[in-house]
């Protein structure tokens, strides 16, 4: 055993960190890494206690390999089409949005084998036996459930696809399949042992029934009440398949609830695991239980976090060539998105101004109950015909624009039956989603033509005012069943009505006139373009020379002596639309020349109004 | 008589041999993970030096079972630092005898020592893996019963104070033979011996071993027949830790959190002691102790007649149990960083802490953090590198720190709470808020901190800040309520922020219901009947206002409330209760609530030329009932126009951080109201009650109106009551227990500047009050009434010259000929109609 320890030891001194198969055998660099760095270490009386809570060496190692040596490609990316397919104990990428925070865990680090100190870092296994587990050290980690991006529009996906698993998963042999039948420990075991290899290590393929297991579709309310979104149900957390990310080394305060981030890490899901421990002769077992008990790791994969990032728009388009947006780009670019826009607006020249303000605007500020920067846009005129005809050709095109968008038919059942708020169920530990629960950047589009005349029920009510309150100051009510916790949002609002929508009262209505009915259909090329365009757009840092602040408010001064019915959020409103007109032409600072224009579009607005 | 029961006897008990403490090295933290039978390894893991003779005859008495785990992962690690030290002999625990709790065993065994409080044998005994003495320890506990003196009780002169604080304490547990544990207040041990407390923090399990049984000989030499066991229970903590920030450094530590209950598990019974009975012989086995949650039945019946194997079985009422249960607790709102979630920490309560807490209390839990390990796989080798913790409970205290006090049962019913002393932290706060209330402008301050993005409108914060302070309810005995609660108008121009005074007022409010008049229907409102569709039992829920009980409901868009929905408010602003008869259920629900209400006027914009009903389509009797009306009027005014656009350009340009100083941030306003509506219950004072009587005649004389016929009310009764509460609120802002006369003038101030915008009548610019009660004002009666009897002398006249019958228009401008008032058709119409219903032969007039 002493020599094997020996041999294993000068194995890992020799393998430096690229070397491994990062990728096949993330945990043989880890340990390497570690018991290196333990080594250095050793004159002290207690080695390893430096390394609780910070990186020893191995995210580095990670981080140069993913994104200085292109070793990224490499990482498969998890789906729910390939969940049983990638190996366990392997690095994969997965994108998703953090749905539910499950507090910290902790766990015994390090701990000592002999003379030597091991790691359980990024793992929940102990490969090795723990004589003495006395001189072990605990850590903690923390652990997010996350979800695939309520609402991810397809295209997204495309923007950075892993290798092939399927090829990866064919080329495994009948005798390594049975290879899976042999007990955890050993499997663990072979990770470390046949590191560098990488090839016929554990390869555990589920069986096909357990990979079908929704992790908790018994918690999802009846899912027909969902409104359909964009044809699938991925988009409904916790309905399909969910990932259990554990991130080490940070405080907790770095991630927050419906960030989207892509997490690379060790990835485990193993369905033999399921046994449940009914032989457990202790009372307590049973009586703490954990949230995660109810995602077991049969059912839910873990992903042990080595390296993360939050995602923002820009980071789902296509590789793109890194281009300055320079104006006079962005200007050519705005003016085909434009005039696509009108076309799918039946001419509606007014319409696809507002409409394009709209898609670029992003909450700016929030200072108490104020927000700016928000522009949700309420467009006017629609019946259902005309809905099934523009109102279609509309959502087809934001999803070809937007990376999550869902479409809300909003009728009284629906008002009455959806669970829109997201609601803590302090049963089973775990926050119970809404449809409301989106991540920041999320753009929604309620059908309201379809709404008639009916009596709301309380949960009508309720669902009311949580649509009016995102509408009003974007915000999200959750409920904690003793106390609601108000979640800041940033999601835009397009409505469809026959008349002014007094349920979601939206910044700016504008009536609706379509001229004529033409199919349009945008080329890959043009919606790669447009797509970097407003995600560009709504990135770029607004500043602005004090000089326009005089200007504008004498201008504003001027208004409201002409018009006394203006105030403070009409007022307001005209400086966000001058704002973001400024930034789709590229600009950084507003100049008078944008205000100018979004008062003329006002003045268009108005007359159409009366 | 000073007694400390260390060293000494070696009573080696019948049951040492059986302990569990058998393995070599340290035990695992992770194997350990069975809570109970803390007592033989507690003190199994205090060991004596270099000897391996381990009786301590002080340590007789074991703990309460069921109350500690032993070892832990935190302990294993000090441990090993120790290892080097202390060769690893098997450290032969001594253990005892669960059963008798016996205090004749430490009697016979410790006659010997004596004195001091330090053992005979000289020999430290250290706790394992630790420099700490058991003896020092033994000893300062002892030092810190006997002898620590409550600084507060230090001016008292009282026969009976001669006893330290705990002390006394013993002796009334002794008295009433109802308590079963000493609440140790930790500031106190601080105070008296800091260096105890810090081994007490760090050390709890073996630090509150020895503390149970210094308490249990001190009892047993006061009182020897006294059987039952005292439990030490520590709280108030120096620090208490915010539940997010547990971290593994943490475990084996006491800790102090805050949270509020979640869940509690029903009470388990668990199992203590086993009694086994042979089923063929049907002889009674000795009690069986259960170790580590598992009891070894035994496998040959031990009579010796019988001697049948596998014949025992367990007879369940004659085991012991203990009380168990887990409570989950989660974090408090305000805890909660933007963009988390709570997080939830499991509790662990034994016997008396059992049922201590309801879901949706908020406690502070004094327990030591433990962790143990969980199997995640079959395979028991995989195991161990998991941990789940929880808090092993030590003692429970309800806090109410919910946003405004509201709850005042909360402590009735709670028998651990200790009213003796304020938590610490709380007292800190509160200190903080008294040197707030002292400065000479907090009211500015306070008015400044109330949503300080809308500027101007001081005048409708000051009222609003009126209605989060509140008056004084009162109840006479005869049954007669005051209400306390101010209800406040605001009626306005759209556009002029009410909206946004309404949603701050929301978050800042208790219960604070936020609705809109359009939206509420009866049920948004009021309460409701709805049946259970499982059980088919009526059940009464209740709506936004008695949801708002004791609370701010604020009502937007009051005016497009229904008739129906706001019938109902008349009851609420005056009796304060809702009445429902449905389903055969009649009910008076209590809405204890202030309302905000805020309404547009009825064309879109205020009509100055209106009257305050006409603008607002508002029944007066409704009307009457709110405290203050506040018109929020748009007025055309270059400078407020400038300084709108202003804001608006540097909310979107300038960083809006730059806060105003001098302002009292959110949950500092919060705190302030709160304890203000909790502690302070201001008088009116004898000048003040003069000053209310003076304003009040002065304010009802000045409606005197010399020109009028009749004298013009201005103010009414339900405005001195309207008074009387706004002078209470606003000295309950400088948390004064008297209403000075300041108070009163700025309550007539705010009265005034309220009334003066709402019931101006225009024709007078007096205040007049017959404006809010009936619509109509007096001098707009008399005008109707110069008007009526003009237009008849006219027709009379008319009738005379040209028959029965004239166009409107000529009668209107003969009117307007005749008098120099400002005549509208309208008025000619109405006042014609008027008169045909009293003048049968009233000619038929046209109108055109």
């Amino acid at each position: 055993r002493r020599e094997s320890e020996i041999h294993r030891r000068r194995k890992a001194e020799r393998m430096v960190g690229p070397q491994y198969d990062l990728v096949g055998n993330p945990l043989g660099a880890v340990r390497a890494t570690f018991e290196r760095a333990a080594a250095a270490e050793s004159g002290g009386r207690d080695p390893v206690a430096a390394f609780r809570s910070k990186d020893w060496g191995a995210s580095e190692v990670f981080r140069s390999f993913l994104f200085e040596q292109g070793g990224l490609d490499k990482v498969p990316l998890l789906d729910a089409s390939n969940l049983g397919l990638i190996k366990p104990n392997t690095l994969v990428r997965f994108r998703g949005m953090v749905q539910d925070m499950l507090g910290n865990e902790f766990y015994a680090g390090a701990f000592k084998d002999g003379s030597t100190w091991r790691t359980n870092k990024f793992t929940d296994f102990s490969p090795f036996a723990m004589p003495h587990p006395c001189d072990s050290h605990l850590w903690e980690r923390h652990l997010f459930h996350c979800v695939p991006v309520p609402g991810q529009n397809s295209w997204t996906l495309e923007s950075s696809p892993g290798p092939d698993l399927r090829q990866m998963a064919n080329c495994l042999t009948p005798e390594q399949r049975e290879k899976r039948k042999r007990d955890g420990d050993d499997d663990a075991m072979d990770v470390s042992e046949n590191g560098n290899g990488g090839s016929s290590s554990c390869s555990k393929k589920p069986k096909e029934d357990d990979v079908q297991i929704p992790s908790s579709s018994a918690e999802m309310p009846a899912s027909e009440n969902v409104p359909q979104m964009n044809g699938n149900d991925h988009h409904i957390p916790g309905s399909s398949f969910s990932c259990l990310v554990k991130i080490y080394d940070m405080p907790e305060s770095q991630v927050k609830l419906n960030d989207v981030a892509e997490f690379i890490g060790v990835y485990t899901f193993d369905p033999e695991l399921a046994a449940p421990n009914d032989n457990s002769d202790d009372i307590m077992f049973d009586l703490i239980e954990d949230v995660t008990a109810q995602l077991p790791p049969s059912k839910v994969p873990r992903l042990h976090c080595l390296v993360w990032r939050k995602l923002s728009s820009v980071d789902f388009l296509a590789k793109h060539p890194a281009v300055e947006p320079l104006p006079s780009l962005l200007k050519g670019i705005r003016q085909s998105l434009l005039s696509h826009l009108t076309l799918v607006l039946g001419k509606d020249d007014l319409a696809a101004n507002c409409l394009l303000l709209h898609l670029l605007s992003r909450l700016r500020t929030r200072v108490d109950v104020v927000t700016v920067g928000r522009l949700s846009l309420n467009f006017t005129g629609f019946n259902r015909e005309s809905v099934s005809i523009f109102g279609k050709q509309l959502n087809t095109l934001i999803q070809g624009l937007m990376p999550y968008s869902q479409a809300i038919p909003l009728s009284i059942e629906y008002l009455n039956t959806a669970t829109l708020q997201p609601r803590k169920d302090n049963k089973s530990g775990r926050l119970v989603t809404g449809v409301l629960q989106l991540p920041q950047g999320a753009h929604l589009t309620f059908d309201e033509t379809l709404l008639q005349s009916g009596s709301l029920a309380s949960k009508g009510v309720e669902n009311t005012v949580l649509l009016k309150n995102l509408m009003e100051s974007q915000m999200v009510e959750y409920d904690f069943e003793y106390y609601k916790l108000e979640m800041a949002t940033d999601v835009q609002l397009l409505t469809l009505s026959e008349g002014k929508s007094n349920i979601l009262p939206s910044d700016l209505v504008v009536p609706f006139r379509a001229s004529t009915v033409s199919a349009v259909n945008a080329t890959s090329e043009e919606l790669e373009s447009w797509r970097w365009y407003l995600a560009t757009v709504r990135s770029l840092p607004q500043s602005s020379e004090p000089e326009i602040y005089q200007t504008i408010q004498d201008e504003m001064v001027s208004a409201m002596r002409n018009d006394r019915s203006l105030g403070c959020t009409e007022l307001s409103r005209w400086l966000t639309m001058a704002q973001i007109t400024a930034s789709s032409f590229g600009e950084k600072s507003l100049s008078l020349e944008h205000w100018q224009m979004a008062k003329e579009l006002e003045r268009l607005r108005k007359e159409r109004m009366q | 008589q000073a007694m400390a029961s260390n060293g000494g006897g070696n009573s080696n008990s019948p049951y040492s041999a059986s302990s569990p403490d058998v393995r070599p090295s340290s035990p695992l933290p992770a194997t350990n993970s069975s809570p109970p039978q803390s007592a033989r390894r507690a003190s199994g893991r205090l060991r004596r030096g270099p000897t391996s003779s381990p009786s301590l005859g002080g340590f007789e008495t074991p703990p309460p079972p069921g109350r500690r785990t032993p070892s832990g992962a935190g302990a294993a690690r000090q441990r090993q630092n120790w290892t080097g030290r202390f060769p690893p002999t098997p450290s032969t625990p001594m253990s005892t005898d669960d059963v008798p709790l016996s205090s004749e065993a430490g009697e016979e065994d410790t006659p010997e020592t004596d004195g001091g409080g330090v053992g005979a044998d000289a020999t430290p005994v250290f706790v394992w893996g630790t420099n700490i003495s058991v003896q020092d320890v033994n000893a300062a506990i002892l030092r810190f019963l006997r002898h620590f003196r409550d600084p507060r009780d230090a001016g008292r002169v009282d026969p009976v104070m001669d006893e330290g604080k705990y002390m006394r304490a013993i002796h009334r547990i002794l008295e009433l033979e109802g308590g079963e544990s000493l609440d140790v207040d930790a500031h106190d041990v601080f105070d008296h011996d800091p260096d105890l407390y810090g081994k007490m923090v760090r050390y709890p399990l073996e630090v509150l071993a020895i503390f149970d049984i210094v308490l249990m000989d001190l009892v047993a030499r006061m009182e020897p027949l006294f059987e039952k066991h005292i439990q030490t229970r520590i709280y108030n903590l120096k620090s208490s830790i915010c539940l997010r920030n547990l971290n593994p450094s943490d475990i084996e530590k006491m800790v102090s959190i805050k949270g509020m209950i979640i869940r509690c598990s029903s009470v388990i019974p668990e199992l203590k002691e086993a009694v086994f009975r042979c089923l063929v012989c049907g002889f009674y086995s000795e009690p069986v102790m259960v170790d580590r949650g598992r009891v070894t039945e035994p496998h040959i019946c031990q009579k010796e007649q019988c001697k049948a194997s596998n014949s025992m079985t367990l007879v369940h009422n004659r085991c012991r149990f203990a009380d168990k249960q887990i409570i989950k607790l989660q974090e408090t709102p305000d805890e909660i960083p933007e963009g988390g979630t709570p997080h939830t920490v499991s509790v662990l309560m034994h016997d008396k802490l059992v049922d201590a807490g309801k879901p949706g209390d908020r406690v502070e839990i004094t327990g030591i953090y433990r962790a143990m390990s969980i199997r995640i796989g079959p395979s028991q080798r995989t195991v161990k590198s998991i941990f789940k913790t929880y808090i092993d409970c030590l003692h429970i205290k309800k806090t109410d720190k919910s946003r405004l006090h509201i709850e005042d049962s909360m402590d009735t019913d709670n028998t651990n709470a200790s009213k003796s002393s304020e938590d610490g932290h709380v007292t800190d706060k509160i200190d903080k808020l008294k040197e707030l209330s002292k400065l000479p402008d907090i009211y500015d301050r306070l008015t400044r901190s109330l949503a300080p993005n809308i500027w101007e409108l001081d005048d409708v914060k000051r009222g609003l800040l009126c209605q989060l302070f509140g008056g004084n309810a009162l109840r006479l005995p005869s049954g007669a309520n005051f209400r306390g609660d101010i209800n406040i108008l605001l009626v306005g121009d759209p556009g002029t922020s009410k909206s946004q005074l309404l949603q701050y007022m929301h978050k800042l409010s208790p219960r604070g219901i936020y609705t809109s008049g359009r939206g509420s229907s009866a049920v948004g409102l009021t309460a409701y009947v709805a049946k259970d569709p499982e059980t088919g039992e009526t059940v009464l829920e209740s709506g936004a206002l008695v949801l708002s009980d004791k609370g701010v409901c604020c009502i937007d868009e009051f005016d497009k409330m229904s008739d129906n929905a706001r019938s109902m408010l008349h009851e609420v602003m005056e009796q304060q209760t809702v009445s429902i008869a449905k389903a055969g259920i009649i009910a008076s629900l209590n809405a204890r609530t202030s309302v905000l209400a805020c309404a547009n006027p009825s064309e879109s914009r205020y009509n100055p030329r209106l009257s305050v009903i006409d603008n607002i389509h508002l029944p007066p009797t409704l009307l009457s009932r709110f405290d203050l009306i506040y018109l929020i009027l748009d007025k055309a005014d270059e400078q407020t126009d400038r300084r709108l656009a202003k804001h608006i350009v540097s909310l979107h340009f300038e960083n809006p951080e730059v806060v105003e100083h001098q302002v009292l941030d959110l949950s500092t306003l919060v705190a302030y109201i709160s304890y203000s509506r909790k502690y302070i219950h201001p008088k009116l004072s004898d000048e003040a009650a003069e000053e209310l009587t003076r304003g009040y005649v002065a304010m009802r004389q000045r409606g005197n109106n010399p020109g009028s016929r009749k004298k013009v009310i201005t103010a009414t009764a339900r405005q001195i009551e309207s008074l009387i509460r706004l002078s209470e609120a606003l000295a309950r802002m400088r948390f004064s227990e008297v209403v000075g006369v300041r108070d009163v003038t700025e309550a007539f101030r705010l009265l005034e500047v309220a009334m003066q915008q709402s019931a101006t009548d225009h024709a007078t610019g007096t205040i007049d009050m017959d404006l809010i009660m009936t619509g109509v004002s007096s001098s707009e009666r008399q005008r109707r009434d110069n008007l009526v009897a003009a237009i008849r002398d006219l027709v009379m006249e008319k009738m005379q010259l040209a028959g029965p019958s004239m166009r409107m228009a000529e009668l209107l401008e003969e009117v307007r000929k005749q008098s120099s008032m400002e005549v509208h058709q309208h008025d000619v119409s109405d006042k014609s109609s008027f008169l045909s219903t009293r003048l049968i032969w009233w000619p038929d007039i046209y109108t055109c």
